[in-house]
């Protein structure tokens, strides 16, 4: 038993990591019924950003999200207003065409400005390892991970059940034409969601720049996990996103494990066909 | 001066016509009913008023102030506020959260607790479910959540739309006791209604649409039934 009890404990903790990539296309969908496909760009544009940030002003990566969060928000807020928002009564297509092009300009601009170099946000927490029972170690970066992972999940569904900016948020999703007649800038509200949105990629752009090497293009493969993520945990649910997040890590983690590091990815999108097809609305979503 | 006056106004659905040089004014702290059968213009009416449909021509001037061409989050944060057909409650909220979000202008939010418990008393029903589900509710609690909800934002105008659609004759009757308490706080109220009777009963003023345009209007005690059955049905 003990052997699986590692990839279990990894398992967990890189789905808490997970959770965070996840959440940003979640609570678009969620929110406005769109998919979101430059959600992985914008995450590996933070962890370039956060890049410039620890190379120029020798900042702690962690740190420099003090920089990179506020930036995003900004971003993700100038995007919904610019662009999106033209386009949100017209269906999904006009919105998913967009987010596309979107992420063909950001990887380019990467490319064009970092070239394709393999990156990575030094920190020693990658080398560092912690003790489980004297049985094995984890590397301490996965503990921070999940630990970020969760507060940022707290936090959000916090903000979203306690603040007029949440309640607002879930309104708008609820009935547009009510939230109007509540007094509610419908088109700024959804630009604030996208700005949240556009945090969390942030926060996890920067796990994740910490955690493994990147590329301009890596965005991608985070988006197919983000994917992943909603789809197993149910779309716009946030307690789904972050089991979710659990559900592919550990999945992942012992499909490595049993059949052989090379099946890692395949397991956890293995899982994800099975529940794809026993519970097409993800495990906690409802509508 | 009314506090709302609204004068030739011609709405569209696209290339359809739906309201023909409709006049309407609104005295202050009064109950004015609008009244008209389905496909009558009525809700075309108030989603001119609210800024949900934008008017082709004609003004709409609301305490001295053009409305007409303002977004309905404007409009609300004007002192005017409307209470959906459907009562419209949001469904990811709670009583508590339905009631909070109406007080979303920022005049509102100052004052959201003294309001929240002003309306708790006006429907004490509600605080038994505040953590509730809004949509768990019944549909006469719905109704009374949706009034609650508007009045929230402090209006000194409010639209009822279809308040008694679907509802048992003895909670209609509560909500309309409701309405009367209200417009003795002062607020000036507009009923649009299919309930000819009851509606007439509680007006001082009264509106009859017809196919768009308005057909009657006056004090309902000096209109007869025959008058306002013509206007009506257009019999």
């Amino acid at each position: 038993m003990i052997e699986y009890l590692e990839p279990l404990i990894n398992g967990i903790l890189l789905g808490g990591l997970y959770g965070v990539v996840g959440i940003g296309l979640s609570m678009v969908f969620g929110i406005m019924r769109q998919v979101n496909l430059a959600h992985g760009e914008l995450m590996i544009l933070s962890s370039y950003l956060s890049l410039v940030f620890l190379q120029v002003l020798g900042l702690h990566p962690l740190v420099t999200l003090i920089l990179v969060a506020p930036l995003m928000f900004f971003i993700g807020y100038l995007i919904q207003i610019l662009l999106f928002n033209r386009v949100m009564q017209r269906g999904m297509e006009p919105f998913l065409m967009i987010s596309f092009g979107l992420s063909i300009i950001i990887q380019n601009a990467l490319l064009l400005i970092f070239t394709p170099d393999a990156r990575s946000l030094e920190t020693a927490m990658v080398i560092k390892g912690v003790d489980v029972f004297g049985l094995f170690n984890i590397p301490l970066i996965y503990l921070v991970n999940f630990t970020v992972g969760a507060l940022v999940l707290t936090a959000l569904h916090q903000f979203m059940k306690r603040t007029y900016m949440g309640w607002a948020i879930n309104a708008s999703a609820d009935n547009e034409t009510a939230a109007k007649l509540m007094g509610i800038n419908v088109n700024k509200v959804y630009a604030y969601a996208l700005g949240i949105a556009a945090v969390t990629a942030a926060i996890s752009g920067v796990l994740v720049g910490m955690s493994f090497t990147f590329y301009p293009h890596s965005g991608t493969q985070y988006l197919i996990i983000a994917f992943g993520v909603v789809i197993i945990g149910g779309l716009g649910s946030l307690p789904g996103t972050f089991l979710g997040g659990l559900v592919l890590g550990v999945s992942q983690l012992f499909g490595g494990r049993i059949l052989g590091p090379g099946f890692q990815l395949l397991s956890g999108y293995i899982i994800l066909l099975i529940i794809l097809t026993v519970r097409p609305q993800g495990i906690l979503g409802g509508r | 001066m009314p506090l709302l006056e609204m004068k030739d106004v011609d709405t569209f659905y696209g290339e359809l016509q739906a309201l023909f040089k409709v006049s309407i004014e609104v005295d202050r702290g009064r109950i004015v009913s609008v009244l008209g059968a389905n496909g009558a213009g009525k809700s075309t009416l108030l989603k001119s008023i609210s800024g949900l449909l934008e008017t082709r021509s004609g003004n709409i001037v609301f305490d001295g102030k053009r409305i007409d061409g303002l977004p309905p989050h404007d409009i609300v944060d004007l002192g005017l506020s409307l209470v959906p057909e459907g009562r419209k409650i949001f469904s990811s909220l709670t009583v508590r959260e339905n009631l909070m979000i109406g007080s979303y202008t920022p005049k509102a939010r100052k004052q959201s607790h003294k309001t929240l418990k002003g309306i708790l008393k006006l429907f004490p029903s509600l605080h038994a479910r505040i953590s509730q589900k809004g949509t768990d509710l019944s549909g006469g609690e719905q109704q009374m959540l949706a009034i609650g909800r508007a009045l929230m934002s402090r209006p000194r105008f409010i639209i009822f739309d279809e308040i008694s659609l679907g509802l048992s004759p003895l909670v209609v009757k509560e909500l309309y006791r409701a309405v009367k308490k209200i417009n003795q706080e002062g607020m000036t109220v507009v009923l649009v209604e299919q309930d000819v009777k009851r509606s007439l009963k509680v007006a001082d003023f009264a509106y009859i649409l017809q196919e768009g345009k308005v057909t009657l209007q006056g004090n309902p005690r000096h209109l007869t039934e025959e008058t306002v059955k013509r206007a009506y049905f257009g019999l």
